[in-house]
């Protein structure tokens, strides 16, 4: 494998590593503070490609204009989804699984009804590429790494330094200590579920923009999604973080050698052979 | 009158058999006849996942084991040129021993972990046999999968699986073996025992029960009826892609078992037949219809979280409890 | 001898739970096992039982090493325990939760389960039986149709007992027993417990209420930290100023905060 490819191979990885992340981090952030695997997770994330792709082809905005309208109006989708959809079934294992189920089926639909069953694209968020020495890297590529570094930054920052960010950090550590606090845990869930639902958003418009967009990105997005959280421990940002980018990493560079599928059965049985010896993940606490 | 009491159940079950197996006289519709061969195949799928959930162990990967199945089958028959028969019950044993080679680590764990591992169980099936493209025909698919062999006993009475009747004739008697035998499971001392496995498995595990056995051990049956709906859903559609085995499908034999209502036996097959003719039934409104099937799981997992079957004795709560708000308004 | 704990220890990361535990059960005998809170005495229990396997030692049961064991196994070879939390089938009834811990009385078969054999059938019978007839020796039989989880908690303790006793046990570890019964419960299951000693279990006993512990036990080890501090006839206990000590200890930093 040359030099070039290799690191091209590197650059996609990263690239999608980061794409993972922004999804993971959503997921593992709703399920430590409402204790549920939010399985229509991936339909949030194909929705922000669709409502990105729309702003863009239909009212004639920029990507870059598209993505943080994106964000905010599914996000805003995220404060219905927690109240009427998650909220009665906190905590309830077997139910919350069935209203996601509805919810994927839902949601997926109405992407088909509104889009149609192809694929789509969008026009590049950046054309262009650089040239260092002998390796080409793409802009586009490159700009969705930096989106992500800085959005988890940002992440990182609300957690650590605001009010909101303690709080649900004390409700993911213990729900019923933290509302003994004063917490309010209904508002603590719906602040969760807007950032996971932004971001999640984010994700899928930076996905569809530089790959592809279709009504099924988001159930092997979720099943990619699950696989990180679990590899970096349920409830753990920087469990995402990690496990987003390490199977990234792996969904790089393993296709141009061998192919795609086995870099999803790789994946795939890395995280079963992880659950099996370690199943609080990299950095869970259970 | 007690003594007649005993009979009313085994009365119910017998005219129901015989309803079904004496419909085909009297349908000829073959779009209807298929509908129900569809009933058949899910509600086999449905109690066997419920089974396995007898001990509290939700299994998201369910199709997988449908896929071993399905393609053991075929691929025995096509490459090996075995006995259809012989093969559909290797491809069930196929899926059992799968599940038995995965069985023991995986049951040790949590319910939320186990419901994960066994999502990617299924696609790593998936993905396995996408990659064996040799033996399976990769994406493309196994194509013109031959029909079960014929059936002649001396030279008069002969079955050729050319219609869409003996294919329900022979869903029919899986569906009648399968649930007879999980039926027998559930409601003798095996199922009491699973059943204390999910009410509280150190209590169990206290009182001699070998908790990680029985778990494996339902894991496996649910596997090889799973397995057997496969190799028959081979035979049927007689193309099989990997597509047809993948999260999505899973999720639906999940959906079909806990709306028609986990509680009871009855529920999964409730589940599957309602969940199964209702998408056939608004099939008029095309890509609008999965709207149908979402608005009835969000109704009964809104207003019956425990399931369809739980409707009898919901609306005569509510009727008891009119008559009563009736009475005391008198 | 009937069961021998050999220089058991068990620790949790760096935390010694059990500390070069040595002690032994007389068959026959209702033997009591006391110490302030955290002593760990339901962390003895755990690893007679095989829920958790010493860090180091032996446990060895009727000439057996049954250290490691699963706990269903120990279950199998005749020892059975009670849990500290009330323990039990929620959605069973009383009969329910009897009959299905009769699991290992008598053996079962899945073919003939399955089957419905006449053999199973009768087994079904005798279970039944059997799992009465338990109930009955508790005073459990008014409630045996009533759901597990609707009794009142001195009846779910009793199941719990209920269903330690299905599975025959030669040897009865109970965990606090008597916790959260008011007086007339207590006393009565301290009749249950003497009865239970004349069929013939050997009893080994933890339990707070020293009364029950003083009346009940033929003889008494105390254990503080994981480690045995005393052991003897319980006269001899009441008396010993290590055990003083520890108790009184622990109340009266209890009473400093």
């Amino acid at each position: 494998m040359g030099l070039d490819i290799f690191v091209q191979s590197i650059l996609n990885g990263l690239t999608s590593g980061w794409i993972y992340v922004l999804l993971a981090v959503g997921l593992t952030l709703v399920f430590g503070i409402m204790n549920i695997v939010q399985f229509a997770h991936g339909e949030i994330y194909m929705l922000g490609a669709y409502c990105s792709y729309f702003l863009i082809k239909s009212c004639g905005l920029n990507f870059w204009e598209a993505l943080p309208i994106s964000a905010i109006v599914i996000g805003l989708l995220g404060i219905i989804l927690e109240r009427f959809f998650f909220r009665p079934f906190r905590n309830k294992f077997e139910p919350s699984i069935i209203v996601a189920i509805g919810l994927m089926l839902a949601l997926q639909t109405i992407a088909v009804v509104g889009f149609g069953t192809d694929t789509k694209t969008m026009p590049s968020i950046i054309p262009g590429v650089l040239r260092v020495g002998g390796i080409t890297l793409s802009w586009d590529r490159l700009l969705a790494i930096f989106t992500g570094i800085v959005l988890i930054s940002a992440l990182f920052l609300l957690v650590q330094k605001t009010k909101i960010g303690q709080a649900m950090v004390a409700v993911s550590q213990d729900t019923y200590a933290a509302s003994l606090q004063g917490i309010d845990v209904n508002r603590v869930s719906v602040v969760a579920m807007v950032l996971g639902c932004a971001l999640a958003s984010i994700a899928g418009s930076l996905m569809g923009s530089i790959f592809t967009t279709n009504p099924y990105m988001g159930t092997l997005a979720i099943t990619k999604g699950i696989a990180v959280i679990i590899m970096g421990g349920l409830g753990s940002i920087p469990g995402a973080v990690v496990g987003g980018l390490i199977l990234g990493l792996i969904d790089g560079i393993v296709p141009p050698l061998l192919n795609t599928n086995i870099a999803n059965i790789f994946g795939f049985v890395a995280i079963l052979v992880i659950l099996l010896f370690r199943p609080r993940g990299l950095f869970g606490h259970e | 009158m007690s003594n007649l009491k005993k009979f009313i159940k085994p009365t119910i079950y017998v005219v129901l058999i015989l309803f079904f197996f004496l419909l085909p006289l009297f349908v000829k519709e073959t779009y209807f006849i298929h509908v129900l061969i569809l009933v058949g195949i899910n509600i086999i799928l449905a109690s066997s996942l419920r089974t396995i959930a007898t001990t509290g162990q939700i299994s998201l990967g369910h199709a997988g084991f449908m896929a071993i199945g399905g393609y053991t089958t075929a691929i025995l028959v096509m490459k090996l040129g075995i006995s259809s028969w012989a093969a559909l019950l290797l491809g069930g044993i196929a899926s059992a021993i799968i599940a038995l080679l995965v069985g023991f680590p995986f049951v040790r764990v949590k319910r939320v972990y186990f419901a994960m591992l066994t999502l990617f169980l299924g696609e790593i099936i998936r993905l396995v046999i996408t990659e064996l493209r040799a033996f399976t025909g990769g994406t493309s698919g196994l194509l013109n999968i031959p029909p079960p062999d014929s059936i002649s006993i001396g030279s008069l009475f002969i079955i050729t699986f050319d219609t869409k009747v003996a294919y329900y004739y022979f869903i029919l008697v899986l569906v009648l073996i399968t649930l007879l035998i999980l039926y027998r499971i559930e409601s003798s001392r095996i199922g009491r025992t699973l059943y204390s496995i999910q009410q509280s498995d150190f209590v169990a595990e206290s009182v001699g029960i070998n908790v990680i056995s029985l778990k494996v051990f339902v894991w496996c049956v649910g596997g090889f009826f799973a397995g057997i709906a496969g190799g028959f859903y081979a035979q049927f559609v007689r193309n099989l892609t990997p597509d047809s085995f993948g999260v999505m499908q899973a999720i639906y034999i999940v959906v079909y078992m806990v709306i028609g209502g986990r509680r009871k036996f009855f529920g999964a097959i409730l589940g599957a037949s309602i969940l199964t003719i209702l998408p056939e039934i608004f099939r008029v409104l095309k890509e609008y219809e999965p709207f149908v099937f979402v608005g009835v799981l969000f109704l009964v997992i809104f207003l019956l979280p425990g399931g369809l079957v739980d409707l009898p004795q919901v609306i005569t709560a509510q009727i008891r409890k009119h008559r009563k708000v009736e009475s005391n308004d008198a | 001898m009937m069961l021998e704990i050999r220089d058991v220890t068990k620790s949790f990361g760096g935390l010694l739970a059990v500390n070069e535990l040595n002690m032994s059960v007389k068959q026959g005998e209702i033997i009591g096992l006391i110490g302030p809170n955290g002593a760990g005495k339901t962390t003895v229990f755990n690893l007679i039982t095989g829920f958790i396997s010493p860090t180091k030692g032996q446990i060895i049961f009727e000439k057996t090493n049954i250290t490691g064991k699963p706990p269903h196994a120990i279950a199998s070879r005749g020892i059975v325990r009670t849990f500290q939390q009330s323990a039990f089938l929620p959605d069973f009834t009383v009969l329910q939760n009897s009959a299905t811990s009769c699991y290992l009385y008598p053996k079962g078969n899945i073919l003939e389960a399955i089957f419905n054999t006449p053999g199973y059938k009768k087994k079904e019978t005798a279970v039944y039986q059997r799992a009465a007839e338990l109930l009955k020796f508790l005073g459990l039989e008014p409630v045996k149709d009533e759901l597990a989880e609707n009794l009142p908690h001195g009846y779910q303790r009793l199941l719990g007992i209920a269903i330690a006793l299905s599975a025959k046990p030669k040897l009865l570890l109970l965990d606090e027993p008597l916790g959260g019964m008011n007086a007339s419960e207590v006393s009565e299951t301290i009749a249950f417990i003497s009865k239970i000693r004349e069929s013939g279990t050997t009893v080994l006993l933890v339990e707070h209420n020293m009364r029950a512990v003083m009346e009940l036990c033929d003889r008494i080890v105390v254990i503080n930290f994981g480690r045995k501090i005393a052991e003897g006839l319980p006269a001899e206990i009441q008396k010993n100023t290590e055990v003083i000590k520890a108790y009184l200890g622990v109340s009266e930093d209890a009473t400093q905060c």
